[in-house]
């Protein structure tokens, strides 16, 4: 219980000095959104100082002193309101991440931890079996698909599964018939469509897990407890799972709870080659439309969920390790 | 006094069919990419029912792969290359895996060296008893907590520990836990591997203890593996010595106490001695006698250049911060005094918690004592500042206790003792390669020349404490702190780094502070000796006398822990029977 708490303690710490320097970074920077919105303007012609006043009413550039300024800020974090996108103008903020972010939870979501059960359940088995084909059917295989760049498989598997072979849909998250709902028909499209991207994320990203966990697992295997346990006469699945890889699989959360604090951010790659609107196609847009709320409210959202994923792997932790938890 | 009159087991070994046939058995290690090695050759031998059998050898004599293939735990690379191991009527080296995970059962167990690692340290104790129940089914389901709390309660643990976690363990609690894990098997045959070799003195001596009455009681088969002949030869009635992979002699333990016939046996025997005695001494390595404790050896023979430092520790104390809180702060050292002579040698012992590393590192300037000050020379170490303790540390040498992580293992030993005349003096060029050249044959390593080009896997653990030694000498120390210097190291590399750090300090007339848990070396090279306890000095005085006549009762029982064979055979052996 002291650890838990103590643990919350820092996140909100944590949390607190991560929302602090999203809030001064843009504020050190130089120049303003309005002047790159104007010198947008004084393309198509000279700007008069009403247009000016008018451009930063528009944006909501700040005014009143910093503590003021911040003030403001801290209010609008915790009422989720981001202002005004300027690349999606007047699309509030808050309500273009709230669209995209489901499609990225679950498909980036669901293929991060797909990829960890699977990827660490056949590391096990590599490690248990070491040396047999099935030790190096998944390591090796792992590790020459980890070393495609993702962008490239995604190529591969959209030039052959769908424009070749016509099986995938190549563009968006649904078809432009159905309507977005908790409807069947939806889901069952949505998946269609998230079929493509999920596996050339699974694809890219298993090898590691796969190799993570088979060499934890090979030196957990060589401790004196599995060897002590194995004397006992404690059948083989037991000492694999309860032993070894029940201690082995320690280091490898703190990876996965890094990857779970990523995938908010999406898969810009994946995202972008696919057209699927999620997260990381939204970022894309807000970073070439200069939309600096956009991005600031994407960072910031990016920030905290690596924030509560760590969170969430140190209070995994202490439930798996009962040596944390002193 | 015959030998039957001391065995207390329930049977007498032999007058039935042996419970284990071993048969020209060969085990050889095949590693990937290096050529394979045999560490077993052709060993043959039998042990009856009830019996408690040593084997004894150094480190790399085979004994622990023999104990791992009669417990059928041979991993790749070690492979069982020919020869039969006979169970009863069945061949263990011939069984499939699940046929000989249901052996285990009411077969044979094994309890590996006491560590941090037996045990799955997610695990609760009581998960690993139901473990063991679950995978033999032997103890119906109702009755495993009442079993699991007799099995502890046979090592003398509470029911309370089943549900710690091995964390919240002490060292000997941990490997008595494993031992009443393998006592829930049921075996027949028990092999203990090193079961007491990381443990404390006085923690090693009560889990023998243990050891011994369960095996009396239950009446298993035992066989002890272990590299300390004195633990062997008090516990077993039939020692093996191995040496290179075979069984060089077999007799019962009085006989190898008594007439030892190979040379090797001869040769560990002789390792072997008793810091109570009158006279002790190791080959090539004699203590001062009783009574005519030597003092500081300048007064014979005029000390080399540099000589020695006074030491000076006066009421030193020192307090760590609680370790939680509303916990009391841990008194590490308590009160402390004591002068260490320009020139003179004496011995710091006590068990592990004792203070005695923590009052080597207050020597050295590392930390700073809560009280108290200590002075080398005319330098108060509490007051030195930076440049100061530079200097200190030039005077001032440590020698650590494990030779295998002390060295980079990726440094020749020319870089490592480079490293250290370049840092602490002025020499560069071809004066630092004479002087480190000059190093290596103070220390032993000659030709200098060709240790100077290895590295430190090439050499073997005497080797290693060697160099660190010289490493030590780099600056021409006035005092060196030697922090169990070899305890890491085979009993026979012992006597030869324990005479080379007592002629270092005869020929330069340096200090030398030894901290120990082993009496028997401390008696060898120390003229005085304190024993401390729970950070105080119990006691202090010449060595000999101190070994010779304890008078705090703890310095007793440190001595009494000390495995004495001639307890259990008889008389102590007369030295002079030994060759």
């Amino acid at each position: 219980m002291r650890y838990m708490l103590q643990r919350a303690g820092w996140f909100l710490l944590t949390l607190w000095a991560a929302i602090t320097l999203n809030f001064l970074l843009p504020r050190m920077m130089p120049g303003s959104p309005a002047d790159a919105a104007l010198a947008k303007l004084a393309q198509n012609g000279p700007v008069t100082e009403q247009t000016r006043k008018a451009v930063e009413a528009q944006l909501g550039v700040p005014d009143g002193n910093l503590l003021q300024q911040y003030l403001d800020y801290l209010h609008q974090v915790v009422t989720l309101d981001f202002g005004v996108s300027y690349a999606f103008y007047p699309e509030p903020v808050t309500g273009l991440v709230l669209q995209a972010l489901p499609y990225t939870l679950i498909l980036v979501g669901l293929v991060t931890i797909a990829a960890f059960v699977i990827g660490t359940l056949l590391g096990v088995l590599a490690a248990w079996k070491r040396g047999t084909w099935m030790d190096a059917l998944p390591a090796v295989g792992g590790s020459f698909l980890g070393t495609f760049p993702y962008f490239w498989t995604a190529l591969l598997l959209l030039f052959f599964l769908g424009y070749v072979g016509h099986l995938f849909p190549t563009f968006g998250a649904y078809s432009a018939t159905t309507v977005p709902g908790f409807s069947w028909a939806f889901i069952e499209d949505a998946l269609y469509h998230a079929a493509l991207p999920a596996t050339t994320m699974l694809v890219t990203s298993l090898g590691g897990w796969i190799i993570g966990m088979r060499n934890a697992m090979i030196t957990t295997l060589g401790e004196d407890h599995v060897t002590f346990a194995e004397a006992n006469g404690i059948p083989g699945r037991t000492v694999a799972l309860k032993y070894a890889a029940r201690n082995a699989i320690l280091p490898n959360l703190t990876g996965f709870g890094m990857a779970l604090g990523g995938v908010v951010g999406g898969s810009v790659l994946v995202e972008q080659v696919f057209g699927y609107p999620g997260i990381g196609f939204l970022l894309f847009n807000a970073v070439t439309g200069q939309d600096y709320p956009l991005m600031q409210a994407i960072f910031l959202m990016i920030t905290v969920s690596v924030l509560v994923a760590n969170l969430l792997v140190d209070i995994m932790y202490g439930i798996l390790d009962p040596r944390t938890r002193r | 006094m015959s030998t039957a009159t001391h065995r207390t087991t329930p049977s007498t070994p032999g007058a039935e069919e042996p419970l284990l046939r071993v048969q020209d058995l060969s085990v050889v290690y095949e590693p990937v990419g290096a050529p394979a090695t045999r560490a077993v050759r052709e060993v043959s031998f039998e042990v009856g029912r009830g019996e408690f059998v040593g084997l004894v050898g150094e480190s790399g004599s085979g004994k622990s792969t023999l104990g791992f293939a009669l417990t059928a735990l041979s991993k790749p690379p070690a492979r069982i290359e020919s020869g039969s191991i006979l169970f009863g009527d069945v061949d263990i080296a011939s069984m499939s895996a699940e046929e000989l995970r249901t052996q285990r059962q009411g077969g044979f167990a094994m309890v590996l060296q006491a560590g941090m690692n037996t045990l799955s340290p997610v695990r609760t104790i009581r998960k690993h008893f139901h473990d063991i129940f679950a995978a033999h089914r032997h103890v119906a389901p109702g009755d495993r907590d009442d079993r699991a709390a007799e099995l502890v309660g046979r090592v003398s643990l509470g029911p309370e520990v089943l549900d710690r976690y091995p964390f919240e363990l002490s060292g000997g609690m941990r490997q008595r836990v494993t031992i009443a894990l393998a006592l829930s098997l049921e075996p027949q045959l028990m092999v203990f591997d090193e079961p007491t070799t990381a443990l404390d003195v006085l923690v090693q001596h009560a889990v023998m203890d243990t050891i011994r009455e369960l095996q009396a009681q239950e009446g298993f088969t035992a066989i002890l593996i272990s590299h300390d002949l004195g633990v062997v030869l008090e516990s077993a009635h039939r020692v093996m010595v191995m040496h290179d992979g075979r069984v060089v002699e077999d007799a019962p333990s009085e006989d190898i106490l008594r007439r030892p016939q190979h040379e090797y046996t001869r040769m560990l025997l002789s390792h072997f001695a008793d810091p109570r005695a009158e006279h002790v001494a190791l080959p090539g390595l004699e203590a001062p006698v009783a009574g005519t404790a030597t003092s500081a050896p300048s007064a014979s023979s005029s000390p080399a250049a540099g000589g020695g430092l006074e030491l000076r520790v006066q009421g030193v104390s020192k307090s760590f911060g609680a370790p939680r809180r509303g916990a009391q702060p841990v008194l590490a050292v308590d009160d402390v005094s004591f002068t260490l002579a320009a020139g003179g040698a004496t011995a710091l012992v006590g068990q592990s918690g004792s203070g005695k590393s923590t009052l080597a590192k207050l020597i050295t300037g590392v930390e700073k004592p809560t009280a108290g000050t200590i002075h080398v020379g005319d330098a108060e170490v509490g007051s030195l500042r930076r440049k100061e303790l530079r200097d200190l540390r030039r005077s001032v040498q440590m020698v650590f206790q494990d030779p295998y992580a002390a060295l980079n293992p990726l440094s020749t030993v020319e870089y490592t003792l480079t490293r250290a005349l370049t840092n602490l003096t002025d020499l560069r060029g071809n004066a630092l390669r004479k002087r480190l050249h000059e190093l290596l044959e103070t220390v032993g390593l000659t030709p200098a020349a060709q240790f100077a080009a290895k590295l430190p896997h090439q050499l073997s653990g005497g080797q290693r404490q060697r160099v660190v030694i010289a490493r030590a000498l780099a600056a021409d120390p006035q005092v060196i702190i030697a922090d169990e210097p070899v305890s890491m190291l085979d009993v026979s590399l012992r006597a030869g780094v324990l005479a080379l750090l007592r002629d270092l300090r005869e020929r330069t007339g340096m200090s030398l502070l030894y901290i120990t848990h082993d009496l028997l070396s401390a008696r060898l090279i120390t003229d005085d000796i304190l024993v401390l306890h729970d950070g105080r000095v119990v006691e202090s005085g010449p060595t000999a006398e101190v070994m010779r006549h304890p008078q705090d009762e703890y310095t007793i029982r440190l001595l009494d822990a000390i495995p004495d064979p001639a307890r259990v055979h008889g008389a102590r052996p007369d030295r002079g029977d030994l060759p």
